[in-house]
């Protein structure tokens, strides 16, 4: 009925996982710590090729005897540039020049290894797997060669997708060796390219989609409905945890085209289905306007209604309580009667909306033989998982096919609206596509978890840093999800710096239970946490009477130390890497010389999930409580860059959601729901707010790392202490509010 | 339902819908014209956008009742083959993130050229502030429109 791409069509039968596997899969995926299973093996080898005549060495790669080489690339394009960057790689070590080849979308198949959007891990996790898949290739093309030459393998050499016989005129192209290649046997252990011989690794390439993006030709997932597939719109409880009490469907039905309407019962765990009512009809505008006609009367949860003002009062009462202990250096306690200066102050930050451009949906096809699935997402190996959940169909009778992904920013970490296509799919006998509105997005996100901090430090009689006491409480997204991971996971770091740097330093957490759905939201935890530190290291430095660069200067000292780090991005971070962008960051953005008159400038640094950053931000003031974004300089050192344009990208992409976020988001709680409906509520920095933007990529040999998340946190503390140097007053409540009276 | 004859991409073209369905769900889902994206429902993020007689318009507020008496160019009417000067120039300086945006920039920035073919800062400014880019591409956005109107843009 439905005709899907010939890829899907593809004989699949390696995969063979039971769903205990598959479940345990997805978990580990949407945690960014499952590592790719060894993708060059000889089983892979054979039968992949995407057309019958072509060398397919690997999933990755296939060279039909004419036209362009296919790469596949094997990870969801959320707009972080993987479609790109991983093809990148693979090309350079296959040795072909970027215009010989096409990229294709792969589709879920674990011959790809980890298949997800998260943590920024693709480049660096995937690196050096993908340069074997093309060195392994390039290895065997060459061999093709040799053997069709009879001469030793060292007499040849392949360059822009053609193998070379040293000292004569002899050449093959790539595709006049993709039959000879095909019966060799893969190369194990290739040879990796030099770095210093890289062709197209650290340079700019456009992204693979960009022209069709352009055009409007781009398939993402709301445009991958098939013609005639039924369209579903659904009505959650607007409350939080609440349940269906009674549904009145008779208007919804009388409406032409409305086909159906299916109760959707809530499961145990919130992240996957909530209660709801959906209105199947034969378009979307009929799907909405059935779901308008609904009367459903709600059984709400019990007890007080959530509002910003209960969340509030445990935030408060828990900083006034003693926490669990996450480290303890020296002892703050008996530290504070020896320091000089002793300085307090509390922090607040609120839940944030990820708001992607593209509304949430998902089409699912369930049969009784079997179900496929499409649609965009972070996470494809989840919908697998939760469909055979959802069904009982075996993993292999499910397909997953993806689209391009209209932006992720962790809200597409969650699989509860490829929940909800399932289930109704199932329920319907019909493949039917779930489609959100952007009001159902927002009030049915997983937020950025909401917190109060407070915070503690001490200078002693040389105005260094003594003591430092953080004690935290936010609505920790781990706690949300009743996982067995500590509740405090991403929501603050023990090992961040300044931790290690001052001899008496206590770190304390204590989460707050919500109804509220909390989830993973761009550089999670970080997000709040360098804003934190960045921000009161300032107010210490201003106390210190130091210059605030000098301060964390003198902080990280004069020796170059490996600071142990047991979260993401670690085991450690390196103290030389952090100066050197924070000097360099002082470098570019000048300074040691003072701003031009009206001009106020703002500093952070923060290590996170690998990289180094460092920002400054210079804003003027249009009146006394009114900013006008000036500039951002940022320093970033994330090691080898694979696509540069792309890297700059990101990293303004991260400093303009960073910005936005500080100046104007938040999502409020009333009665038990959110507040926010639509971008009239919940406002995102537009062109005409946006600063320029400088970007400076430290030029590094290191393992590569991802961009997708590093450049935002960093941006928040840089902006608030501009303001401070601005008008004097110090932002620690969450988004900017120079209107509201604020501590000196 | 009723019929409405629409003059899309200089094409005249029958749909039998509602007459309050919005002329965006009316290019997405009847006419297959997919490139119009639906962002907000409430013309507050300019994904939607689509000329109607040669201005801006946010199609997912505009009823397909309105739309009958005018010229509607959508992103698949702005060129045949992607070579407006203003698709080759996200091309070129690699505008795009998730992409999902860009073609509502394109039609509010196509709008502007025909208006104005040397914009300013503040021109764009006011005639792309419509236009929300979640992935907060910008930068590369004012780029390229100036790029595209050095380069002539015009449709």
């Amino acid at each position: 009925m439905i005709n899907f791409d010939p890829l899907k069509q593809e004989e699949n039968t390696e995969v063979q996982l039971s769903r205990r596997d598959f479940v345990k899969l997805s978990s580990l995926a949407s945690l960014g710590l499952f590592v790719g299973a060894n993708l060059v093996t000889g089983k892979i080898a054979k039968g992949n090729a995407l057309l019958a005549d072509s060398f397919g060495p690997s999933v990755f790669i296939s060279i039909p005897k004419e036209g362009k080489i296919t790469i596949m690339a094997k990870n969801p394009e959320i707009g972080q540039g993987v479609k790109t960057s991983l093809p990148q790689i693979i090309a350079e070590e296959l040795e072909v020049r970027w215009d010989q080849i096409q990229v294709e979308q792969a589709p879920l198949d674990r011959r790809y290894g980890a298949q997800f959007a998260g943590g920024s891990t693709a480049v660096k996790t995937n690196y050096t797997t993908l340069r074997q898949a093309g060195a392994a290739a390039r290895e065997m093309l060459i061999e093709a060669a040799a053997r069709k030459w009879n001469v030793a393998l060292n007499k040849c050499f392949a360059k822009e997708g053609v193998v070379y016989q040293r000292d004569t005129q002899l050449k093959f192209t790539y595709h006049e060796l993709a039959e000879t290649a095909s019966q060799l046997e893969l190369r194990e252990n290739p040879t990796l390219k030099e770095p210093k011989n890289f062709t197209l690794i650290g340079k700019s390439i456009g992204g693979v989609d960009n022209q069709k993006i352009a055009s409007g030709q781009v398939e993402f997932g709301l445009d991958a409905r098939p013609k005639g597939i039924l369209v579903a719109s659904v009505e959650r409880c607007p409350v939080f945890g609440g349940k269906i009490k009674s549904i009145d469907d008779s208007a919804a039905l009388k409406i032409a085209g409305v086909e159906k309407v299916i109760k959707i019962e809530p499961t145990p765990d919130p992240t996957r289905l909530v209660a709801g009512v959906a209105v199947i009809a034969k378009n979307t505008w009929t799907a909405m306007k059935g779901r308008r006609a609904l009367k459903i009367e709600w059984e709400l949860p019990e007890g007080e209604a959530e509002t910003d003002e209960t969340l509030r009062s445990q935030f408060e009462k828990n900083i006034n309580s003693n926490g669990e202990v996450l480290r303890n250096d020296g002892d703050v306690d008996t530290a504070w009667p020896n320091c000089k200066k002793i300085h307090e102050a509390v922090y607040e930050a609120p839940f944030l909306a990820h708001a992607p451009m593209e509304p949430m949906n998902y089409i699912a096809d369930v049969r009784a033989d079997g179900a496929d699935l499409w649609g965009p997402t972070q996470v494809p190996g989840s919908a697998m998982g939760l469909a055979a959940a959802i069904t009982g169909l075996t993993p292999d009778k499910i397909k997953v096919r993806m689209t391009r992904v209209g932006g992720g920013f962790g809200r597409r970490l969650m699989a509860d609206y490829a929940c909800e296509a399932i289930y109704l799919s199932k329920e319907l006998g019909k493949p039917v596509q779930v489609v959100w509105t952007r009001e159902d997005d927002m009030q049915h996100d997983f937020y950025r978890p909401s917190g109060m901090f407070k915070m503690k430090a001490g200078l002693d009689g040389e105005n260094k840093l003594a003591a430092w006491h953080i004690k935290a409480t936010t609505t920790s997204r781990y706690a949300f999800r009743g996982s067995s991971d500590p509740s405090y996971k991403t929501e603050v770091f023990p090992d961040g710096f300044p931790a290690g740097f001052v001899p008496n330093f206590k770190m304390e957490y204590l989460p707050v239970a919500s109804k509220v759905p909390r989830g993973a939201w761009r550089a999670p935890g970080h997000n709040i946490t360098a804003w934190l530190d960045q921000s009161f290291i300032d107010e210490m430095a201003h106390l210190a009477g130091k210059d605030p660069i000098a301060f964390r200067l003198a902080l990280l000292g004069e020796e170059d130390k490996e600071m142990p780090y047991e979260d993401h991005g670690g085991p450690f971070y390196k103290t030389s890497r952090l100066k050197n962008v924070i000097k360099l960051a002082t470098e570019k953005s000048n300074w040691s010389t003072p701003a031009p008159k009206g001009v106020f400038r703002g500093f952070a640094a923060h290590f996170m999930f690998g990289a180094y950053v460092a920002e400054v931000v210079s804003i003027s003031m249009k009146d006394a409580t009114t900013i006008k974004l000036e500039n951002v300089v940022a320093v970033c050192d994330c090691g080898t860059v694979i696509n540069r344009s792309g890297a700059i990208n990101q990293i303004q992409g991260g400093i303009i959601d960073g910005l936005s976020a500080t100046l104007n988001g938040a999502i409020h709680i009333e009665n038990g729901k959110a507040k926010e409906g639509n971008f009239d509520g919940y406002k995102l920095m537009r062109i005409n707010e946006a600063p320029t933007i400088e970007v400076h990529l430290v030029d590094s040999t290191e393992n590569p790392e991802g961009l997708g998340e590093m450049s935002l946190p960093t941006v928040s503390a840089a902006l608030c202490n501009a303001i401070f140097a601005a008008t004097g007053k110090r932002v620690r409540k969450l988004p900017v509010n120079l209107t509201e009276e604020t501590k000196l | 339902m009723a019929n409405f004859t629409l003059d899309v991409n200089n094409q005249s073209l029958k749909v039998d819908v509602e007459p309050d369905t919005p002329l965006l769900w009316v290019l997405r889902d009847e006419l297959e014209l997919k490139g119009t994206k639906f962002g907000c429902g409430k013309a507050l993020c300019g994904a939607c956008t689509v000329h109607f007689n040669g201005n801006a318009v946010r199609s997912c507020s505009l009823p397909v009742s309105a739309a009958t008496k005018g010229k509607i160019t959508t992103i698949e009417g702005l060129s045949s083959d992607g070579s407006h000067p203003l698709q080759q120039a996200w091309v070129e300086l690699d505008v795009p993130q998730c992409g999902y945006c860009q073609v509502g920039q394109i039609m509010s920035a196509a709008a502007l050229l025909q208006r104005k073919k040397n914009p300013t800062d503040d021109d764009i400014n006011s005639a792309m502030s419509g236009n929300l880019c979640r992935c907060g591409t910008y930068v590369r956005i004012r780029e390229a429109i100036k790029l595209a109107a050095k380069k002539g843009g015009k449709s």
